[in-house]
């Protein structure tokens, strides 16, 4: 069974528009007919710049918009079916962008309890299970700490304890990094990583970050609604303009090797870390 | 205009239990017309030390000089130290607070009690600069777009006509677009408006980009000062700082190690191109 | 400035103080201060302040930090005191001017009031200094659940509490820097009238009402997602216990009252007594 799968996806609101002629009504797509599958296990990097309605995507994982038109399955479990709500959040959890305004307690442990709490879990099984993920967050020594004293890196890995203590198959990010500085960014990201690799958590994570996205098993670009590029990261990146009019980057190293190719260089087109370019400029030298 | 710091030292809750000293004996000058980048992680004092540059908290030990003079010597003229050091903070869309966006970025110039007509001047000019269109000047300021916001916010501060304008991570949380088009909004008013403009921001690619000269503070101290090809070709050293230098210096400080004759102050994608295309071709030849 | 307001200031130590269960602390700083308004002498007094010095020094937390929460109501103390001082009616007038008499009555009124206060204060510091805040609305929510049954929001409450105490420093943290980023557009906070002063708050208090919408909104959302639907098949991670101490304080609580009762009703046996 698919961890996630999406047929024709579609979700429009109306928006309000003030124009000379009174209020009046504008229809809005911001998920066109959607078409995607997620594998178990698989970390998957949703792709687009803002508006470009990737964030109105993770929320319907979550079962927290419903689709206006078309199907969302999560492990099979129609979005949709309002008797499935629960186990659908309990399946897949939801890290926000914000880490200040998603911790409810104020003490970080009863914090990542409040998601087991919600679900009736036992008291010492709870108990079990928050010890298990802030140990898996790395933040043991923070049990009893306040949130708000935390730096946004730690608040967002209390964020995903919240969510592991949950017990989710598949968690998924939204721009969980846009409000960190670089220490704090690393900290998620190699967190991120850990959960895929040694708990087999699918991941899947919504940024703007090119270098958050090469770390992906596979890519999807989104753009005004639409999936506009699927694959894996080295076959995205190498197309550096398409991805630069969609609104988004590519990493330095890559920019560098389109643009040596342009000029008639025989350098790979899907160079994505230094280790790789450096690799690639020796072979160069070699070959010569 | 040109700043100066002499001696300044910082102490967060002193004489508590939470005492703190955010800067230790800084000493810098800013010279008038200078595109100053500011980097160092969370912690290392750089908010810190904007803060006093427009005199919102006073130092602890040492002066700021504007243009030779004492800022904190005399109360009545800080409000003047005020405007001509505009300081545009993190996240400046969330004082918005205005019903038009003409009204929000026209508060700071009527706080500054200037005739209508100077005030809807510095206005439309504010918001030219920054590329905010007319049509959007009697929008609210929050139907817009994250980044509009944003620039919206910086046409704020420098509608009351600073001579410095401080920006503290002014890209933080935009996406690729957004940033680069405040990144154009700063370089167009640095160059239209000849202003100096110090830059805070932790994206060494940004900063890379712009800037002339790059102050680093660590542990609230100036640890490096220099032009961006001095200061990047430290790799190590940044690193050591819980800093970055951008990508391509490290391809350049790698291919140092293995050997290559090439040079080590290359740090944008354009540099790179060049030095990278004749290394290739002169092997080749 | 705004950061001196204290609300909620646990102190983490650990002693028998803050071990006991904080539905007894709930009770005993109930008792505690009806039994402030029912002594009338200052031997009572005396004895009031020698069982909670005891407290105190049990609890471990540094008397520093008990009297702190008196600093931010010295204006209502003092002005309680200039009150009594000099409204009260007595027979053994001192000095008198206009309608302002200063009275031996007045002065020992005057007293026993600010005693009162401070007692009172402190009092509750010491319940708010040694509970978590979590413990703190955990005791209240189960405390209120008796009154459920006549509609009272329990849950609701203590969720709602939680709530306030998590954000209040988020709150307070961008109060200012909102003030700070007005203040570098030429806002004015200090001069002016009182018009001119409350018209200066709009560009503090726009910011931070929208703010706080919607990280009100993106909080609701996050909650959802961790499966909150109010108290219908929740549990809890740590279940209250009453323990051993907790009987014991509880004990000692009821000698106290008697004690105080006693110390009122001496008064009606040795008038000297004031």
């Amino acid at each position: 069974m698919k961890m996630v799968k999406a047929e024709g996806l579609t979700y429009e609101y109306i928006k309000m528009l003030e124009t000379d002629h009174g209020t009046e009504e504008e229809k809005v797509s911001a998920l066109k007919a959607v078409d995607l599958e997620i594998e178990k296990g698989e970390f998957v990097v949703v792709l687009g710049h803002n508006g470009s309605g990737k964030s109105t995507f993770a929320k319907h994982i979550n079962a927290l918009l419903e689709p206006t038109k078309g199907t969302l399955w999560i492990k099979g479990m129609d979005t949709q079916n309002a008797e499935l709500v629960w186990d659908i959040r309990q399946t897949a959890g939801m890290v926000f962008q914000n880490p200040d305004n998603q911790l409810v307690a104020t003490v970080v442990e009863e914090d990542i309890a409040f998601g087991p709490e919600n679900m009736g879990v036992a008291p010492e099984e709870i108990r079990r299970r928050v010890d298990e993920a802030l140990a898996t967050v790395h933040m043991e020594q923070y049990a009893t700490h306040t949130p708000s004293k935390l730096s946004g890196g730690q608040k967002q890995r209390i964020a995903i304890a919240g969510v592991l203590a949950m017990k989710p198959d598949c968690i998924v990010l939204d721009e969980p990094t846009a409000m960190l500085d670089p220490s704090g960014r690393k900290e998620v990201m190699e967190t991120i990583e850990r959960l895929n690799k040694d708990e087999g958590i699918t991941i899947i994570l919504i940024t703007h970050y090119m270098d958050e996205a090469v770390r992906g098993d596979r890519v999807y670009v989104i753009d005004d609604g639409e999936i506009v590029m699927e694959g894996k990261p080295k076959e995205i990146f190498s197309q550096v303009e398409r991805l630069q009019q969609y609104g988004l980057d590519v990493p330095q190293v890559t920019e560098v090797a389109h643009l040596l190719r342009k000029e008639g260089i025989d350098i790979p087109a899907d160079i994505l870390t230094v280790e790789e370019m450096v690799g690639a400029l020796c072979q160069l030298k070699l070959t010569i | 205009m040109s700043i100066e710091i002499n001696h300044l030292t910082y102490i967060y809750n002193q004489d508590t239990a939470f005492e703190k000293k955010a800067l230790d004996d800084v000493n810098l000058e800013i010279k008038k017309g200078q595109f100053v980048g500011l980097i160092g992680h969370t912690g290392s004092g750089k908010s810190t030390l904007i803060q006093h540059l427009n005199g919102i908290i006073a130092p602890t030990k040492g002066e700021i000089l504007v243009d030779g003079e004492n800022i904190h010597r005399n109360k009545a003229k800080l409000k003047e130290v005020r405007r001509r050091i505009g300081l545009a903070f993190q996240y400046p869309e969330y004082q918005l607070f205005e019903m038009t966006v003409y009204k929000d970025v026209a508060f700071g110039p009527t706080n500054m009690q200037l005739s209508k007509e100077e005030v809807h001047q510095n206005v439309v000019s504010a918001l030219e600069t920054v590329g905010i269109a007319p049509e959007l000047y009697e929008k609210s300021p929050f139907e817009l777009s994250g980044g509009q916001k944003r620039r919206v916010a910086i046409a704020g501060v420098l509608a009351m006509n600073p001579e410095v304008l401080i920006l503290d991570e002014p890209t933080a949380g935009l996406d690729p677009k957004g940033r680069d088009e405040i990144l154009q909004a700063i370089k167009r008013l640095h160059q239209e408006r000849g202003i100096t403009v110090i830059l805070v921001s932790h994206s060494m690619e940004d900063v890379a980009k712009l800037v002339e000269c790059i102050i680093v503070m660590h542990e609230g101290k100036v640890a490096m000062e220099g032009t961006p090809k001095e200061v990047f070709c430290h790799v190590k050293e940044l690193e050591a700082m819980g800093l970055a230098a951008p990508q391509v210096s490290y391809v350049f400080a790698a291919l140092k190690e293995k050997g290559f004759d090439v040079p080590l102050d290359v740090f944008t994608v354009e540099e790179a191109r060049k030095v990278l295309l004749n290394m290739v071709r002169q092997v080749s030849v | 400035m705004i950061r001196d307001i204290t609300i909620g200031q646990y102190y983490p130590v650990d002693s028998p103080i803050h071990r006991l269960d904080a539905r007894v602390k709930l009770t005993m700083t109930f008792i505690y201060i009806i039994t402030l308004f029912m002594v009338n002498n200052f031997v009572g007094y005396f004895f009031v302040i020698a069982a909670l010095t005891g407290i105190i020094k049990i609890s471990k937390v540094p008397i520093k930090f008990m009297l702190k929460g008196i600093k931010s109501i010295m204006i209502i103390i003092l002005f309680t005191a200039f009150i009594n001082l000099f409204m009260t009616k007595g027979v053994h007038i001192i000095w008198q001017w206009g309608f302002l008499s200063l009275t031996v009555e007045g002065v020992i009124l005057a007293i026993k009031m600010c005693i009162r206060l401070i007692l009172l204060i402190v009092g509750s510091s010491v319940l708010t200094l040694t509970t978590t805040p979590i413990q703190l609305t955990d005791g209240i929510e189960y405390m209120l659940r008796p009154f459920k049954k006549i509609g009272v929001p329990a849950h609701e409450i203590a969720m709602m509490m939680t709530i306030a105490l998590r954000f209040i420093p988020t709150l307070l943290d961008e109060t200012d820097k909102i003030m700070k980023a007005q203040q570098a557009r030429g806002a004015d906070f200090d001069s002016g009238n009182l018009m001119q002063k409350a018209k200066s708050l709009i560009p503090i208090l726009v910011p931070l009402f929208i703010s706080a919408f919607r990280r009100a909104e993106e909080l609701a959302m996050a909650m959802e997602a961790r499966c909150y639907h109010g108290d219908e098949n929740r549990t809890r991670m740590n279940r209250m216990h009453m323990q051993k101490g907790d009987y014991r304080a509880l004990t000692m609580g009821l000698v106290y009252i008697a004690a105080i009762l006693g110390l009122r009703y001496a008064t009606n046996f040795f008038p000297f007594i004031i």
